[in-house]
């Protein structure tokens, strides 16, 4: 958790066990657990926006994993989800693969891209970087134009034909046709990516990442090469983000431009994990799940705005640019880590611990080492 | 169906836009993944969520409308589904049962589409949808609608991939239909009959064909310079495919202007204003039209401030053409519940909602199959003509027929009266002519 | 094949457009230490301002005005407003301007609806160099602009208040020693940057039109612009623009126009790689 000042290292078992978990880890493994219980009270269409929210919540992660921690903040996430959903999507339909092996595949092209777009990082620095992953997604747009017979073009692999949805397994129905089976899919893949994320960040390797996102020099010195752990930062976001894509894109059959790739979902991804608190994965999962559903209750809010008098409905994407202003303007350090804050102050009233940045958190650290980064290259000063 | 829970659910009956209503109980059955849903099999087998018990007809019926609610053509669509509603209610409803409307905006994105389809038909079940424009969205969510078993009747995208969904698998994919426009096929055909019937009169002996290189106009352009200089005899300089996002037209108009063409034919919607106006400001000596989608809005002209003069378009009916006797009462009905004319998709959209109504009332019954089979068979006089689906062997399965004796669209040209203000005025089909073409005034 | 005098002038005049959004953007990088990535969504400010006074008094003199005032005053509210108060917190600097990007499209989009709007030219007609026609508009948005960076050059290295921007930009401990009122300076700057934008944003809309989106390219096109020509400097911004506008002119002529905008972005990501620091990254101190 943001924070988090532990000195002692922990091994995965001890931080996996309830028992030596803090309070707000506990309540989270409750959170976790009544998702699990959730499709059996809730309706169907629940569980499609959940699943959908669950979905994106990983897409959320994928980005804290790279940009939270190492701090290479990533304008263009959707590379991966579109690489992955759109590699998977064309195995299937082109070649006929599974979806089941399929979807795999399309992970490990995300990985790979994730591995090209990691290259660049170890030697161009902050902002550039940035600046590289924001027009990626857009250059390969461009590219999906070049080949519509393959691709779709702007129309989306839909139509070119039929891309198959996931099967029935046994007695389990098709996560794709059942809404509460493709409910669990989604879970699944959060759950996996959960686990994934937090036991890497919450282990020596998180402790390592971190440390590269301070002072890569003081890392390498320590005789551990950054530039591995970056790579495979980027590899394991790039992995779980083409996962998520490709797990989505056969869960609903939505395999476009406009679902994966366009600059939207990257900014979209970028201020859920705002939201929920950078740098925590815990925060970005809830962030995403928040950014979801309030984006799905918005938009549903049966009310019609006083004065002058236009349906909430129809411009709830305009009240949710305005209260994710909200947010940021009051809580800019990110829901999940001021809830976890006032739990601590509250249930562990101790003397203030010095810290070395004046407390500011992660997230704000990071930028701000990012812009000092810029200014310092266009011949500004660090301030 | 799937969700073994929609298969005694009726419509609620609500027109709330939300899922917040829904009907809670019928859910408690369902216990997690083992114990959700039938074999797989049951739900592709074509069976439906509507009211599958024997048929019949409940005591009310809902139909869902979907459209991006902030783009005139969204807006027609949804507003046109709520008059025909209110319409046929005042009418003494469907075979007696009172009908419900639920209108959702897809915000033209695939996503919100998705959901909100599945807002109507998993949670609201509603009786059909109607609705959609745009091809993406409307691409993305047949799996939907093969999935929910619910009569889909679109208006607005005319991609044909649509109709090829239905051919490549029948049983799965034949709840869907498309009542309007005409598909991009057709409307290729459409402009070498108008240039074959008009170019000879309107002086346009050479030409240049402009489309806008989205996938849309592959079906358009792929044979159209053949067939155009072999069935309307004129010279055409170049078949060009104008890039995504062309914000410049000058170059290509400077490309015509030194060709001498004496039009420009046009496959336009994305792009279309903006070759429009700029076609316009720099008053190019060679007219401008064919298919341009912003052209066709009503308010078009007053929005461009005139720049919109001599341009045509294809497009399903204009506000005073009698394309059929419902015609211009409909545009008249709109204008008046809603102070605006409609666009072509609201034409297509208040025809859904009346096809709808006549099969339920065939059938008497609001079951998918049954209503499947009736609109297969169904010739329906409407606003936009004669409509009739093809087969499902037909050249394109459950799409809207073109030609003369169905659905062939009208063309039309913007002319100003002698205040200066602008009117649609029909140029095509003969029967239907309300003026002869004129030439750009600067030209 | 299009005749050389059409690129020639397409150049011209995209240059000198793209300056004005690029020079506004990257004074504000190099005073404030803001990256404002709702600099785009100021230029539609501009475009819609202008759209609506025209509409209202049929002059579109009255919307130019409108254009600069309208979208200096709002850049002025959102630095005082929002940024001024979380500048120091970059994080929540960076995404508040997306999300205040995203707001104002959405607004737009309530307001004036999603279709293009049609904002009328500065000057109608055309003359003729030749053989090819060239919009009497385009000529003057092409003289405007080059009017507007000349003046901001004057600004800048002559006047007081000028001055006083260079020197925050360059060392704002520096300036705050000499008795500059850094936060005055930081006003000025975005006023400055709004009203250019908000021009650029008219200029724009009356040779193409104007919609809710139209500032997203000039925003993507200015982060081309400024790693070209080093943030922070005003004359490797104009330079930049150039290189810009003329690559993206020669790959529509030479390859593809389905390569339009994309390969500013090619480049942009070749230069990065292989030149991180731009072409003439810390000019600004050194003039």
């Amino acid at each position: 958790m943001s924070g988090q000042t532990q000195s002692d290292l922990k091994s995965w078992g001890d931080i996996l066990n309830p028992v030596e978990m803090q309070r707000h880890q506990q309540v989270g493994l409750l959170g976790i657990l009544s998702l699990f219980v959730l499709p059996l009270v809730i309706p169907a269409i629940y569980a499609i926006y959940l699943s959908s929210a669950l979905f994106f919540a990983t897409f959320v992660m994928s980005w804290d994993f790279v940009s939270g921690y190492t701090g290479e903040i990533s304008f263009g996430h959707g590379l991966f989800f579109g690489v992955g959903g759109y590699t998977s999507g064309m195995l299937n339909l082109h070649m006929g693969l599974d979806p089941w092996i399929a979807a795999p595949l399309g992970a490990v092209a995300a990985g790979l891209a994730g591995l090209l777009i990691g290259f660049p990082s170890l030697r161009v620095k902050g902002p550039y970087f940035s600046l590289i992953t924001l027009v990626t997604p857009i250059i390969l747009i461009s590219v999906f134009r070049f080949f519509p017979d393959l691709t779709g073009g702007e129309l989306g692999l839909v139509s070119v034909g039929t891309v198959e949805k996931f099967s029935a397994i046994g007695p389990i129905p098709s996560p794709g046709f059942d809404p509460y089976s493709g409910y669990y899919l989604a879970l699944f893949v959060f759950l996996f990516a959960l686990v994934v994320f937090v036991a890497i960040t919450r282990s020596d390797a998180g402790m390592v990442f971190t440390a590269i996102r301070a002072d890569e020099i003081s890392v390498a010195a320590t005789g551990k090469n950054p530039a591995k752990f970056k790579l495979f930062a980027f590899v394991l976001s790039g992995l779980i983000g083409g996962l998520a894509g490709a797990m989505y894109g056969h869960s609903v059959g939505g395999f476009n431009v406009s679902e994966l790739l366009a600059l939207i979902i990257s900014i979209e991804v970028i201020v859920a994990a705002i939201l929920g608190g950078i740098g925590t994965i815990t925060g970005a999962a809830i962030g995403g799940l928040f950014f979801y559903l309030l984006r799905v209750f918005l938009r549903n809010l049966e009310f019609t705005i006083p004065v002058v008098n236009v349906p909430v409905g129809e411009v709830y994407f305009l009240l949710f640019g305005i209260v994710t202003l909200g947010f940021l303007f009051y809580l800019p350090e990110g829901i999940v880590p001021r809830v976890v804050g006032e739990w601590r102050a509250r249930s562990e009233p101790q003397a203030g611990e010095a810290v070395a940045d004046g407390g500011k958190s992660r997230g704000e650290r990071i930028v701000e080492s990012w812009t000092d980064d810029l200014r310092e290259l266009f011949g500004g000063e660090r301030r | 169906m799937v969700n073994n829970n929609n298969g005694s659910r009726r419509s609620n009956g609500s027109r709330t836009n939300s899922a917040l209503g829904v009907n809670r109980r019928s859910f408690l059955r369902a216990t997690g993944a083992g114990a959700v849903g039938t074999a797989l099999a049951g739900c592709l087998g074509g069976g439906n969520g509507n009211g599958n018990g024997g048929g019949g007809v409940p005591d009310t019926v809902t139909i869902g409308a979907l459209g991006p609610a902030d783009s005139p053509m969204g807006d027609s669509i949804l507003k046109s589904a709520e008059l025909a509603v209110s319409e046929i209610n005042d009418d003494g409803g469907i075979a007696g049962a009172d009908v419900e409307v639920s209108t959702k905006d897809t915000k033209d994105q695939p996503g919100t589409t998705r959901e909100v389809y599945q807002e109507l038909t998993t949670g609201e079940n509603v009786d059909a949808t109607v609705g959609i424009f745009g091809s993406e969205s409307l691409l993305s969510i047949m799996g939907n609608i093969a999935q929910q078993s619910t009569v889909h009747l679109t208006a607005g995208a005319a991609t044909p991939e649509a109709p090829a969904l239905v051919e490549e698998n029948y049983d799965r994919n034949k709840y869907w239909f498309r009542v309007g426009p005409i598909n991009s096929v057709f409307l290729g055909e459409s402009q070498v009959q108008f240039a074959a019937d008009r170019f000879e009169e309107m002086g346009w002996e050479k030409i240049a064909f402009l489309a806008e290189d989205y996938k849309w106009t592959e079906p358009i352009t792929n044979d159209i310079q053949s067939q155009l200089e072999e069935e309307a005899g004129v010279e055409v300089t170049e078949v060009r495919r104008v890039a995504e996002g062309t914000e410049d037209f000058t170059p290509v108009y400077d490309q015509l202007e030194s060709d001498e063409v004496d039009g420009a034919y046009t496959a336009l919607a994305h792009t279309g204003t903006t070759a429009l106006v700029q076609w316009a400001q720099q008053q190019r000596p060679f007219g401008f039209g064919g298919i341009h989608v912003p052209t066709q809005l009503p308010s078009f002209y007053e929005a461009t401030q005139g720049a919109a003069i001599s341009t045509f378009s294809q497009t399903t009916a204009t506000a005073n053409s009698e394309v059929t006797e419902k015609t211009v009462p409909y545009a008249d009905a709109y204008q008046e519940e809603y102070d605006s004319l409609p666009v072509y998709t609201g034409y297509s959209a208040y025809d859904a909602v009346y096809m709808i109504k006549e099969a339920i009332e065939a059938t008497e019954s609001v079951n998918s199959d049954d209503l499947v089979s009736e609109l297969e068979g169904m010739s329906y006089t409407g606003t936009g003509g004669n409509i009739e689906f093809f087969g499902p062997d037909g050249r394109f399965p459950h799409d809207v027929r073109y030609g003369a004796d169905y659905a062939q669209g009208v063309y039309f040209q913007w002319q100003a009266d002698e205040s200066g203000e602008g009117h649609q005025r029909v140029l095509w089909p003969d029967d239907l002519e309300e003026a002869e073409y004129q030439s750009p005034p600067w030209a | 094949m299009v005749s050389a005098i059409t690129i020639a002038t397409n150049v011209l005049m995209l240059g000198a457009l793209y300056s004005l959004v690029a020079i506004g953007f990257t004074l504000i990088f190099g005073v404030g230490g803001v990256l404002n990535l709702s600099h785009g969504a100021i230029i539609t400010v501009g475009a819609y301002s202008a759209y609506a006074v025209d509409a209202a008094t049929g002059s579109i003199v009255l919307g130019a005005i409108a254009a600069a005032v309208i979208s200096g005053a709002f850049s002025l509210a959102l630095y005082k407003g929002l940024i001024s108060k979380v500048r120091h917190n970059p994080v929540t600097v960076l995404i508040l301007t997306l999300v205040v990007a995203i707001v104002v499209e959405q607004l737009m989009l309530v307001i004036f609806g999603g279709e293009e709007l049609l904002v009328p030219q500065l000057l109608d007609g055309s003359i003729t160099v030749l053989s090819d026609s060239i919009q009497l508009n385009r000529i003057l948005v092409f003289v405007l602009s080059w009017v507007l960076i000349g003046g901001l050059f004057y600004f800048v290295n002559r006047t007081r208040t000028g001055k006083a921007i260079l020197a925050t930009s360059m060392s704002d401990k520096g300036a705050a020693l000499v008795g500059i009122d850094s936060e005055q300076v930081y006003s000025y700057t975005w006023v400055l940057a709004g009203a250019l934008a908000g021009l650029a944003g008219l200029f724009l809309a009356s040779f193409q039109t104007a919609n809710p989106l139209m500032g997203r390219n000039p925003l993507l096109l200015s982060f081309s612009i400024v790693v070209l020509g080093g943030l922070g400097s005003i004359r490797g911004s104009v330079i930049g623009a150039y290189l810009i506008s003329f690559l993206d002119q020669m790959t529509i002529q030479f390859l593809s126009e389905r390569l339009a905008g994309v390969s500013a972005l090619v480049v942009l990501v070749l230069v990065l790689l292989i030149r991180p620091k731009g072409l003439f990254g810390r000019e600004l101190v050194e003039e």
